[in-house]
């Protein structure tokens, strides 16, 4: 925003809205880090830290839903402070799912064996290092109001689709190997599609974003990549 | 698709000047048909200015020249031969502060049409008076009372006879200059009721002062600012993703 609104307070309850919003982006991004920290090193102990900081995440969720209210009866937002009030509450929530993911991904940890096979953890460490950077990037271009690099992160969900299915067909060989492995093997086929989940609502905060700063959403359908029969 | 209803009024390189200070520069606007269009702008822009050269009520400053072209039907009213009566019967007019004339509520609203020679008759005129007066949403309220004085109404319920009153005369566009400024939010939300129930039968131009009220009654609006028409295209447009910087700021209360 360029131009400062006469009423002053109106500016300054805008720029709290969006500051929380950027907040809790920061805090979701730092438990979906540390989620998969706790996969790929199959850690126990850090399982209780993760599932503790979603309530956090969630007190924001409810913190920023109570601030849009407040503005929507208060000043009535119209165009882009409108745009920048119902975008705020939809990332929230996208935001909110994500971490209801990285906390199911964290449960998963506990029934996992330690000597999981290289080439599997490998797999899935570079599908959750994607989602981490999709992540990253889409909340940069949120801070930033860059359109260019919200959409540049819609489009490259497709390349999280695709490292979905290798990921996938690396549990289900692993799977396939040994009957003994099926237990686990389902946590890590959710732990998976988790990820792709997660990847769906970084996609959605692109969409959002997009609509924030021009107006109109994003046109056509986004590139898709392997689809995973479900 | 959403069809756009026919032009009904079109201003064309419209200038208007009070003496020596221009109030309008080249103002082109297309009112449609059977629509309402809000026109927003802040104080001195011009808006009042621009809806007074429909029904050339501007003829009635010394000072106030007009130039350019207004057609309403394609037909030029800025025209010295017009009849300038009759196209009073065609727009009608209702202002920001309720303007009842000291007479009774009945004589309020028969007077326009026994000037236009519309309702010949007592019973006709009953009629018309009481037609008006139920598509003014005020007919239940008065109806016992006719004879009372238009000005011992409450403001909103004479500002319902005044557009009781524009309306006797059966006309084919309404202007109104912020009708619901003086007003509380029931008798303001009664007269937009109103207004989306002339619609269907008037072409109503409309300024406000109130970016929400343009956005709840309106299908188009336009955007002055110091004479000049900024902007104007669909009125969801205008308050979702106006293309202009300047409406922008104005809307969302960045004007400085
Ligand atoms: N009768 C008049 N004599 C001289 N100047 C006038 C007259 N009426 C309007 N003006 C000038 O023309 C300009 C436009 O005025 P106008 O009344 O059309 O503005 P407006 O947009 O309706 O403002 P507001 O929102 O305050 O009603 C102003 O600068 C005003 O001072
Ligand atoms: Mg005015």
């Amino acid at each position: 925003m360029s131009n400062e609104h006469t009423v002053k307070s109106y500016e300054e309850e805008l720029r709290y809205l969006i500051d929380s919003v950027i907040k809790m982006g920061s805090l979701t991004e730092s438990q979906l880090v540390d989620s998969m920290d706790a996969v790929i090193k199959v850690d126990k102990d850090s399982i209780d830290k993760i599932i503790k900081s979603d309530d956090e995440i969630n007190k924001f969720r409810s913190k920023i839903d109570t601030q849009i209210m407040t503005l929507l009866v208060k000043r009535a937002p119209m165009a882009i402070d409108l745009r920048e009030t119902i975008s705020s509450l939809k990332i929230s929530q996208d935001l909110e799912r994500i971490g209801d993911l990285s906390k199911s991904n964290a449960k998963k940890v506990k029934p996992l064996p330690l000597d999981l096979p290289e080439e599997l953890l490998g797999n899935l460490k570079r599908l959750g290092d994607l989602v981490i950077k999709q992540l990253n990037d889409v909340l940069d271009s949120y801070v930033n109001k860059n359109y260019d690099k919200a959409k540049e992160v819609w489009e490259k969900d497709e390349q999280v689709d695709d490292l979905t299915y290798i990921a996938m067909e690396s549990v289900i060989d692993f799977l396939s190997k040994d009957k003994k492995n099926l237990d686990f093997s389902t946590h890590l086929i959710f732990a998976t599609k988790n990820l792709e989940r997660a990847g769906d609502h970084i996609t959605n905060i692109a969409e959002s974003i997009c609509f924030l700063i021009k107006g109109e959403y994003l046109k056509g359908s986004r590139p898709k990549g392997k689809v995973i029969q479900q | 698709m959403e069809l756009m209803n026919e032009i009904k009024i079109k201003s064309k390189n419209l200038n208007v000047y009070y003496g020596e200070k221009q109030a309008l520069f080249d103002v082109n606007l297309d009112l449609n048909e059977k629509e309402v269009t809000a026109l927003i702008g802040p104080s001195g822009c011009g808006k009042s200015t621009f809806i007074r050269c429909i029904n050339r009520m501007n003829d009635v400053i010394d000072i106030c020249k007009v130039s350019g072209n207004i057609e309403i039907d394609g037909v030029e009213i800025n025209d010295k031969n017009l009849d300038v009566v009759s196209l009073r019967e065609r727009v009608g007019m209702v202002f920001q502060k309720p303007n009842p004339f000291p007479k009774s509520i009945y004589d309020n609203i028969s007077y326009g049409p026994k000037i236009h020679g519309k309702g010949e008759t007592k019973s006709e005129l009953d009629e018309i008076v009481e037609n008006s007066l139920k598509k003014a949403a005020l007919w239940e309220e008065v109806k016992d009372r006719l004879d009372e004085p238009g000005t011992g109404l409450s403001g909103g319920q004479q500002q319902r006879l005044c557009i009781a009153r524009a309306i006797s005369v059966n006309p084919e566009v309404i202007l109104m200059d912020e009708p619901c400024s003086a007003l509380d939010p029931i008798a303001t939300a009664k007269i937009e009721e109103l207004i989306d129930e002339l619609k269907k039968t008037y072409t109503i131009v409309i300024v406000t002062h109130s970016m929400a009220q343009a956005v709840r009654v309106s299908q188009k609006t336009g955007f002055f600012h110091l004479g000049k028409l900024i902007e104007v295209g669909k009125t969801e447009k205008i308050f979702k993703n106006p293309d202009n910087k300047m409406t922008q700021d104005y809307i969302t209360g960045r004007f400085g």
